[in-house]
């Protein structure tokens, strides 16, 4: 730390341990803070300094790993680009993601979430694959516009904790793995919605978005996934009816 | 060995009556404004069905000062339900893309109100010089 720091934050964390506690409670810690300090550095300090027990993630300390996702003053954000200034003068509570279960601390399980990403086929699969040495599979810059945004997401679950739905039913596929399959069907190089259209159709799909809109509001690099998710509406609908016609056309 | 007891927190009964979700619910209970505008033309067309005498009631009911404040009350609605719609209109269309950029979502957004007003006040004009 380059500049003293002569302010204080309250920082009321929610601390579960699952060896003593029964269920969750919250603990108040008094942090000294500088200008240029994040949340995840307010939280460093308590681990260094108070309580060396606190559990949470983190990796890359600049917006890009997603690792370090939680509720702050009641809203999905990144710790490390939430800066201590901006919540002064504070008390800031500090909690584990909505809607996902608490391993620990502000540590929550993933599982549900990566098995929900790799049920969208998340690759490219060309319909004729080359060898590398054919060269590559070229693209315009208006056929990477139609899927860009769709790929900046960095998986950090923020969505889903500002997703109502997903809080009502943990089996809806949700607004990133929706985004993520946008960015593969969305890729004039990839050929391979077929195989996505099942996390796409049914029951737990995209039908189960009633289009609230705040996963937009959250996400840190403007992946627009309530866009990815109604695009797949329409993508639904035309081809549960294209269905029929394609159907007459082959007999 | 594993120590794991994840613990699962209820969702808030009235999810839907706070902050931010407040404002999505809103949108959506504007939406019942057409379902009620419905009915009262519904029942408009029941009394002319009916005859002079209804109809006459009927006409009587929606000059009524109840009438004119539920009147009232729907426009609001119905003009939030407008405007919020063409909110998320963007959102609910396929990416356009021309010449290579996305057309903004607010560019989208100001199209789709300009052109919902201009055909309103048109209506609007059009009833109230009544050509015919
Ligand atoms: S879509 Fe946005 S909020 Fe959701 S996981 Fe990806 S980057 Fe995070
Ligand atoms: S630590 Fe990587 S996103 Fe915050």
């Amino acid at each position: 730390m380059t500049e003293r720091a002569d302010k204080t934050i309250e920082l009321s964390v929610l601390r579960y341990n699952p060896e003593t506690d029964e269920k969750p409670h919250h603990q108040s810690f008094t942090v000294p803070y500088t200008r240029d300090m994040s949340v995840l550095q307010g939280l460093q300090w308590i681990k260094d300094t108070v309580d060396g027990s606190l559990t949470f993630r983190w990796s890359c300390r600049m917006a890009i790993c997603g690792s370090c996702g939680m509720m702050i003053n009641g809203e999905p954000k990144l710790a490390c680009h939430t800066l201590l200034r901006d919540l002064a003068p504070g008390p800031v509570t500090v909690e584990p993601l909505a809607h996902f279960p608490i391993e620990r601390d502000l540590v929550v399980t993933v599982d549900d979430f990566v098995k929900k990403i790799e049920s969208v086929t998340p690759w490219l699969i060309p319909k004729h694959p080359k060898p590398v040495s054919e060269g590559p599979y070229n693209q315009t810059p208006a056929q990477l516009e139609a899927y860009e945004n769709f790929s900046a997401c960095i998986n950090c679950m923020l969505c889903y904790a500002a997703c109502p739905q997903y809080g009502e039913n943990p089996k809806f596929v949700g607004p990133a793995a929706m985004a993520i399959l946008q960015r593969y069907n969305g890729d004039s190089r990839d050929d391979g919605s077929a195989l996505r259209i099942d996390a796409v159709h049914g029951e737990d799909g995209v039908w189960g978005c009633t289009a609230v809109g705040a996963c937009s509001d959250v996400c840190p690099k403007a992946v627009d996934p309530m866009h990815a998710v109604n695009q797949n509406k329409m993508n639904t609908a035309l081809d549960y009816f294209l269905r029929f016609l394609k159907k007459r056309d082959a007999k | 060995m594993s120590d794991r007891r994840p613990y699962v927190r209820p969702m808030p009964r009235d999810w839907w009556a706070r902050r931010p979700f407040r404002h999505y619910t809103i949108r959506e209970l504007s939406g019942v404004t057409i379902a009620i505008y419905a009915a009262v033309l519904l029942s408009g067309l029941v009394a002319l069905l009916q005859g002079p005498a209804a109809w006459e009631i009927w006409r009587g009911w929606l000059a009524s000062p109840a009438s004119l404040v539920l009147h009232a009350v729907l426009l609001v609605a119905m003009i939030w339900h407008l405007r919020t719609w063409f909110q998320i209109l963007p959102k609910t269309m396929p990416k356009l893309v021309v010449g290579g950029s996305p057309v903004p979502q607010r560019l989208i957004t100001l199209i789709g109100t300009s052109v919902a007003i201009v055909c309103s006040t048109a209506l609007v004009a059009f009833v109230l010089w009544r050509p015919f």
